[in-house]
């Protein structure tokens, strides 16, 4: 990210790039290792399981490879699905409102923690430690305090009187999808929080000057020279939370399985199930490959964004 | 900022050396094991780590065929029960299994179907001591009419119960499914639940409902029948009445275990499993083992493991020689306590304990999966959690739930 904004900044101050000069042979040898490194951990599994979506593979073919070439047949077969639609349905209005709140609690708290009071260092990395927690963790403590029979939820709800008979929070389709987006957004909003509090801090503090003398309330400071300012570095957030967010598997995974019945089985885990438990790897690869198409778009989308912005 | 020339190639070369000599041990070290003159035999589990009771059991046992047999060396590897299969699929796919895993006697057909396990028919006809294994633990080594591991131990599920719960409530053990729905809704008091079942998300959950449905007479793959629907009515109301907590859909067999050694629930259904783990985490609890309810018939869903010699074993003979030695009764009688699980055999002693003698008793009414549905077995008990999760949390009637959940099994089994 620092890196796009640095070329931003780059370009908008009028430095123009460097020209070509001829690179000598020795030079790509110093590359060649990340280069292997890349080919071998990143492209290799990608261009293997972009190969298996093409074909026939059960579990005789999964170990002594092979597997008859099938063109689209496993993409239309799951595509046809309604298991797979399902899955992406989900998978959108889980990624969607969980981004929404985690960028909306972020940018509160990078608000809040951009102005200086005592103790704000300790408590920004306080809030840091939502973020840091391991999942395996953060997960099996968000499914104790949801149980419906022991859970700290409950006792709290019920201590205040808001209910008379325990919820089981994680059994009940629609509040398991609340709980699993709000474990998410737990995990997320520090992480923007972070991202944005820099966006924030480069803001020039001038420009809030002139606006307080030129009599604007907090209000439209925030909507005239806040939220402007920060665009590009909005777009960049909301970016990275939807990427992670819509391939979070071990959160979900955690809490409910995908369950109760299909009631949060986002791509991932129906992906996991069709190849893992199920052993149809061919169709279980197609899904992935789908699952890789969503974020990649909206990458492409966003390039664009921002390099028209540049040039305007 | 710039690299000092000559420290630089310096460093940059022994860090190339360092690869290169890393690469050469690491070809190296896959030979050294069989070196000194004895044999190894790898095995791997989805037991427990060596220091869980589970899993030392196990190390227990291999170290004892050690003692017994200087200069075999025997390298049990743990891996979580929920990365056995990927990882062993992982691990033929790079020509790289042990000689021995112990798998779940319901994969065994998909491990035959990737090429995964050995054939072992001439080996089981020189031994010649098959008829000594219950008849279903025998049956889930068999791929079409072919032996394809040895059973190397079972478990029964039945019925846990709290005495003083039930004198004080003045109910005995139930013996029918409606004694059962009876005794629950009478000893749920207080904010306990009479019975607690395992109803998680996926084929792990299904377990409960398989028991309630064979007892109704009815079939696992067809479960749009009135034999099903008799038993996932029967779940329904018992949750819908409290005598079951709806958070069972989201309890796993220990879980289970949880809530009834808390006094959550005054019966549990429940394996054999956690009689020790019971005895030593709440001494104090006063409980019992009765046989599940019987309607039609009762049965059990059986849990097993069979122990299977890989394609890629570099010793067959060895891992064969180590698999029959765990199959001695006297072996099986000093294991099987430790490890709080079933013998596969006839011939192995039950012992003086009353509460492993139930287990025994009822693990010989013990069902599995066969045919084509052997094959499916997971899928097709996900979708049957699927239909008990609909039905009893409430999100379709108890006949759509069966209906739905009979589309997809029909699914499954065709494909």
């Amino acid at each position: 990210m620092t890196l796009l904004l640095g070329k931003r900044r780059a370009v908008v101050a009028g430095v123009s790039p460097r020209p070509r000069r001829r690179v000598p042979l020795s030079a790509y040898l110093f590359v060649l290792p990340a280069v292997l490194f890349v080919a071998a951990t990143v492209l290799y599994p990608l261009a293997y399981n972009i190969d298996l979506s093409f074909r026939d593979v059960g579990l005789r073919e999964i170990v002594a490879g092979g597997g008859d070439f099938v063109g689209l047949r496993n993409y239309a077969a799951e595509l046809g699905r309604p298991e797979f639609r399902h899955a992406l349905a989900v998978s959108l209005i889980y990624t969607v409102l969980s981004v929404g709140l985690a960028f909306g609690c972020g940018l509160a708290m990078a608000v809040f923690l951009n102005r200086r009071f005592p103790g704000r260092n300790l408590m920004r990395s306080a809030l840091l430690v939502a973020w840091v927690l391991p999942t395996v963790v953060s997960a099996n403590i968000w499914r104790w305090m949801l149980d419906g029979t022991y859970g700290l939820v409950n006792t709290a709800l019920g201590g205040l009187g808001l209910i008379d008979r325990g919820v089981f929070w994680l059994v009940e389709p629609v509040t398991a999808l609340a709980a699993v987006i709000l474990a998410t957004v737990w995990t997320m909003a520090p992480f923007a929080m972070i991202l944005l509090l820099a966006g924030l801090q480069n803001i020039p503090a001038t420009l809030y000057e002139a606006a307080r003398i030129d009599g604007a309330g907090a209000l439209r400071r925030f909507t005239s020279i806040t939220m402007p300012m920060l665009r590009p570095v909005n777009m960049t957030v909301l970016l990275l939370l939807f990427v992670t967010t819509f391939k979070t598997f071990d959160t979900i995974y955690l809490m409910t399985r995908g369950g109760p019945g299909d009631a949060t089985t986002i791509l991932p885990i129906h992906a996991y199930l069709e190849a893992f438990q199920f052993f149809r790897f061919g169709t279980g690869a197609a899904a992935t490959t789908v699952m890789l198409l969503i974020p990649l778009l909206l990458s492409v989308f966003y390039f664009r964004a921002l390099r028209k912005e540049d040039l305007a | 900022m710039r690299f000092g020339g000559r420290s630089f190639r310096r460093a940059a070369a022994l860090l190339a050396a360092g690869v290169l000599v890393a690469g050469c041990g690491g070809g190296a070290g896959g030979d050294a094991s069989t070196a000194e003159g004895g044999k190894t035999v790898s095995l791997w589990h989805y037991y427990g780590p060596p220091d869980s009771a589970t899993g030392a059991a196990l190390v227990r046992l291999v170290e004892r065929y050690e003692k017994e047999h200087p200069g075999v060396d025997i390298q049990p590897r743990h891996i979580p029960f929920g990365d056995f299969t990927r990882t062993l699929l992982q691990s033929a796919a790079g020509g790289d299994l042990p000689d021995i895993a112990l798998i779940n006697a319901f994969h065994t057909e998909a491990m035959v179907e990737a090429g995964v396990i050995q054939e072992l028919d001439d080996r089981v006809a020189a031994w010649g001591k098959k008829d000594g294994f219950f008849p279903a633990s025998w049956r889930t080594t068999q791929v079409g009419g072919k032996t394809y591991g040895l059973p190397h131990l079972a478990d029964a599920y039945a019925v846990y119960y709290n005495t003083k719960m039930l004198d004080k409530a003045g109910v005995e053990p139930p013996r029918t499914w409606d004694e059962m729905a009876e005794a629950a809704k009478k000893l749920a008091t207080g904010g306990r639940q009479g019975l607690a079942v395992s109803g998680i998300e996926g084929d792990e959950g299904a377990t409960g409902l398989i028991i309630r449905i064979l007892a109704a007479g009815g079939d696992v793959a067809d479960v749009d029948s009135p034999e099903a629907n008799e038993a996932l009515t029967q779940f329904k109301e018992m949750v819908d009445d409290g005598a079951m907590s709806k958070g069972m859909l989201g309890w796993n067999e220990e879980d289970v275990k949880n809530q009834f050694a808390n006094e959550q629930t005054a019966m549990m259904i429940n394996s054999a499993t956690y009689v020790s783990t019971l005895r030593t985490e709440k001494p104090d609890l006063e409980w019992k083992v009765a046989l599940l309810p019987e309607d039609e018939q009762r049965l059990t869903l059986l849990g097993a493991e069979n122990l299977t010699i890989t394609a890629g074993s570099r010793d067959p003979d060895a891992a064969w020689d180590v698999m029959t030695w765990m199959q001695r009764p006297e072996v099986l009688a000093e294991y099987l306590p430790d490890r709080n699980k079933l013998p596969a055999r006839l011939d192995v002693p039950a012992g003086q304990d009353e509460t492993r003698a139930v287990f025994q008793e009822q693990l010989k009414s013990a069902w599995v999966p066969e045919g084509k549905l052997a094959g499916a077995a997971g899928e097709v008990f996900t979708h049957i959690q699927g239909a008990l999760q609909a039905a009893v949390s409430g999100s379709a009637s108890v006949a759509d739930a069966l209906t739905q959940a009979q589309q997809k099994i029909d699914k499954a089994l065709a494909g």
